[in-house]
């Protein structure tokens, strides 16, 4: 944090790389669908927050090293956040004025958007049970925006 | 944005279509180990605390029921070698090579989950390791998969349960051939394009067959556990779960390619090779060994 004293990315950095690891920590089987996708909703949260920091190329390159750690095919999560990065940036100034219950369906859409993107790529078959993702995501909103906001305040990130 | 379709849709092609992009892959993939070690620590930390803190009085218990296991093992042992060199015996009478045992590798697993889509798992060896790729993965009680990916310091597997992983099979109880293949997590495997009349019993086991050359023969993949025959499906439905505990291993066992335990009793399968006339290592010796053997 003293590196980059300016601006404090850092902490936005960490802040991702923290998300990553949360996607990999070990779940019960049963509960492995039902993850939310934790480095999505972090990168909208700086996206909206922080637009001119959190960009496109970050979010590209976010889920790049989403799509190695995770063993996907590269390019799939890179591609999805960095549609929905780019729809947040379009957006940011709208997003921000809503309500949480309103923001939250917001994060339901893209989140799925994301998702949707994914499970295109996957060897798998229609289930509902791979929508659960969307719904905790949706659910764990408004606690990691008052976390991250916290966070933002704190360390004054600009 | 359009530069990040354009990138990400590049990557795609490139990652899905050309064996070249195979070490930027690798490169990545060791590039991000520290990552998902970084990950798996707060439960590799459980496991040792757990073990660390154990009572005296469960680390006996722990070892009295090893040994007990262990005695039986080696009891057993015994019965195999005999029944080893039997077999070898037989098969050598029928002309056929076969290979008993395989040398294996230990590997751990690294406790993270990857994408819930891709039913893969890390180990925690890699090319420094010399795994490689397609390498069968057993666990102590069977089949759980086989290498998909290397890096350096660590490899992707790919276990039974993939949806795009097959494996051929044989059942133990008549020898009848077929291919299981995975359905994904959390779900049982399936044994496909078996007619209706086909032999299959709930509870019978099956083992690999060998067939396709990558996994060794008669290791466990599972058990039957139902078999149906839907009207106007040509082909019967029977799921079979595996026989790995896919869940909960943490040590899985690498096989190493082309090695194999001498029992003293090859003579025969070397002659075979040494009546090429390249081959001339031994000939001399064997060559009295073996026909007073077969004609015994």
């Amino acid at each position: 944090m003293v590196l980059v004293k300016s601006q404090h990315s850092s902490v936005i950095y960490i802040t991702l790389l923290f998300a990553i690891l949360l996607m990999l920590v070990p779940l019960p089987d049963t509960l492995r669908y039902a993850r939310p996708e934790w480095v999505a909703i972090t990168l909208i949260y700086w996206a909206m927050a922080l637009p001119q920091r959190v960009s496109i190329g970050v979010a590209w390159f976010t889920g790049l090293v989403m799509d190695v750690v995770t063993g996907g095919i590269l390019g799939i999560h890179a591609f999805a956040y960095a549609l929905v990065i780019y729809l947040v940036g379009r957006l940011h100034l709208q997003i921000r004025q809503y309500p949480l219950w309103q923001q939250a369906f917001t994060i339901l859409s893209l989140v799925s958007l994301v998702h949707f993107i994914v499970m295109l790529s996957a060897p798998i078959t229609f289930s509902w049970n791979h929508w659960l993702t969307v719904l905790t995501s949706t659910l764990v909103w408004p606690f990691v925006y008052a976390v991250l906001r916290k966070i933002r305040r704190s360390f004054q990130v600009s | 944005m359009l530069l990040a379709v354009v990138a990400s849709l590049l990557l795609y092609f490139l990652d899905t279509r050309l064996d070249y992009f195979k070490p930027v892959r690798m490169t990545l993939s060791t590039a991000v180990y520290p990552v998902q070690k970084l990950a798996s620590m707060p439960d590799d930390f459980t496991t040792w605390f757990t073990d660390f803190f154990q009572g005296h009085r469960q680390l006996r218990e722990k070892i009295m029921k090893l040994e007990a296991q262990n005695l039986t093992n080696s009891v057993r042992m015994q019965k195999m070698q005999a029944l080893e060199s039997e077999n070898m015996r037989l098969r050598e009478l029928l002309g056929s090579s076969f290979r008993l045992q395989e040398r294996v590798q230990v590997a751990e697993l690294l406790s993270v989950d990857l994408d819930p889509f891709y039913q893969h798992v890390i180990i925690d060896k890699g090319e420094t390791f010399g795994v490689y790729e397609g390498q069968p993965v057993l666990d102590s009680l069977g089949v759980m998969g086989q290498v998909a990916e290397v890096s350096q310091f660590s490899s992707r597997v790919v276990l039974l349960t993939d949806p795009s992983h097959s494996i051929p099979v044989q059942i133990v109880r008549n020898g009848l051939r077929a291919v299981v293949t995975g359905r994904g997590l959390g779900e049982n495997l399936q044994m496909e394009f078996l007619p209706h009349n086909a032999d299959v019993r709930v509870g019978d086991l099956l083992v690999t067959s060998g067939l396709g050359g990558r996994f060794p023969v008669g290791y466990p993949v599972g058990k039957v556990i139902s078999v149906n025959f839907p009207q106007g499906k040509s082909f019967a439905e029977i799921s079979v779960s595996p026989a790995a505990r896919l869940a909960t291993s943490r040590e899985v066992m690498l096989v190493l390619p082309g090695e194999k335990i001498d029992f003293g009793i090859t003579y025969p399968l070397q002659i075979e090779e040494s009546d090429l006339p390249a081959v001339e290592e031994q000939p001399a010796v064997d060559a009295p060994v073996t026909p007073s053997e077969e004609s015994n």
